[in-house]
């Protein structure tokens, strides 16, 4: 009985381990959390304002945007999330109307280096600088957008994100006839 | 006695046995975040962080480890400071956190620090396994401020740390050599180095 114990040692010992590990892990991020996401607000913002030079107000509506120019809309953004290779994509995506896409920034990834986290340089992102919605879509599948050379997910991922979301925003936005205002 | 052997510890990891320049570890983030001093200062201060947490925790639980398991036991207890180190420079100094990337969760895979919890911190007392640590990140630390003093002047034309401007270079300045903040100048930069000091002999005892 006691040299069954003693077998089961290595196990019980590094299951104590692990759940300190994890408790210290929690106890951080709940800690460092709010700052974080202020950390994040503030990285959006600094987008924002680099996507529309000229926009001085904002609201935020549910999750979308809304920018103003002196009182006047001047565009949309949203943050879009596609399904990368390594986790989840934050994009954030700016709207100049219901059919044209202003820009993107890529916000948060976990794309392999020098592969799928090309995504964030521009030579890719300024492929949507001013793209009709329907067009973010990999060429190969009759859209505009072109892959990065090995990492076809990870360029995918973001179009398609971009595409279903702001087809879901412009609804929300104006309604069933979004056609009206485009 | 006590406080000799302390010093000999601490000492030994920043000359003699520097983890680059003499035992040629820790190559990978040498050579990748070393193009500026605000990344070889903010990496050497996580190493520093995480190599003395875990050279402290596993010199406390080096009777109670079970040796079959013990380098899974070591490979989670770094990869937890490593975490913990990510998360505070994500909330706090998120313009490092960018910069570094990778190389900052990379650290849990990084030969120093593993070396140090094999070969020093599961069979010395804690006090000596904090001066081996403290050693071990200074030389560390001096390594990285080195090559990447070289690589900002050659590669920038001037100095500066956290955004103040030390001096710009008259007529590097105007035409760095980009070459030297790019990968290759790297490489370049820690061999003629490493050359440098095997020839003086400058980092024997």
């Amino acid at each position: 009985m006691k040299d069954r114990l003693k077998e089961f040692y290595p196990v019980f010992f590094i299951t104590i381990i692990v759940f300190i590990s994890i408790s210290l892990l929690a106890l951080t991020d709940s800690v460092t959390a709010e700052k974080r996401e202020w950390q994040t607000e503030q990285k959006v913002m600094d987008m924002l304002k680099d996507m529309f030079p000229s926009m001085s107000d904002y609201t935020l509506e549910d999750d979308v945007y809304v920018l103003y120019e002196s009182g006047a809309v001047t565009g949309y953004a949203y943050i879009a999330e596609g399904k990368g290779y390594g986790g989840t994509i934050d994009i954030l995506v700016g709207l100049e109307d219901a059919t044209t896409i202003k820009g993107i920034s890529i916000i948060n990834h976990a794309e392999s280096p020098g592969l799928g986290a090309r995504i964030n340089e521009d030579a890719y992102k300024g492929q949507y600088s001013n793209l009709t919605i329907t067009d973010s879509e990999m060429r190969f599948n009759g859209g505009k957008i072109d892959a990065i050379t090995g990492a076809t997910i990870s360029s995918q991922a973001v179009a398609d994100a971009v595409r279903t979301t702001a087809l879901e925003k412009i609804e929300e936005l104006f309604g069933k006839g979004g056609d009206e205002n485009g | 006695m006590r406080t000799a052997r302390f010093w000999k510890e601490l000492t030994k990891g920043i000359i003699v046995s520097n983890p680059v320049f003499v035992l040629a570890l820790g190559l990978c983030p040498s050579l990748a975040v070393s193009g500026n001093l605000d990344n070889a200062l903010g990496m050497s201060a996580g190493v520093l962080f995480v190599l003395l947490c875990s050279n402290i925790i596993i010199s406390a639980i080096r009777k109670l480890v079970p040796n079959m398991v013990r380098i899974p036991v070591y490979i989670v207890i770094i990869a937890t400071f490593v975490t913990i180190i990510g998360l505070v420079f994500q909330a706090y100094v998120p313009s490092l956190y960018e910069s570094l990337g990778i190389y900052l969760s990379l650290i849990v895979v990084n030969c120093i620090i593993l070396g140090r919890a094999e070969a020093f911190a599961s069979r010395n007392g804690i006090v000596y396994s904090i001066a081996d640590a403290l050693g071990a990140s200074i030389g560390f630390m001096l390594a990285l401020v080195i090559i990447a003093f070289f690589r900002q002047i050659l590669g920038t034309g001037g100095l500066s740390i956290f955004g103040f401007d030390l001096f710009t270079l008259p007529v590097l300045g105007d035409h760095p050599m980009l070459f030297f903040i790019l990968p290759p100048g790297a490489f370049l930069v820690i061999g003629l180095l490493l050359a440098l000091f095997k020839h003086t002999g400058v980092l024997k005892e």
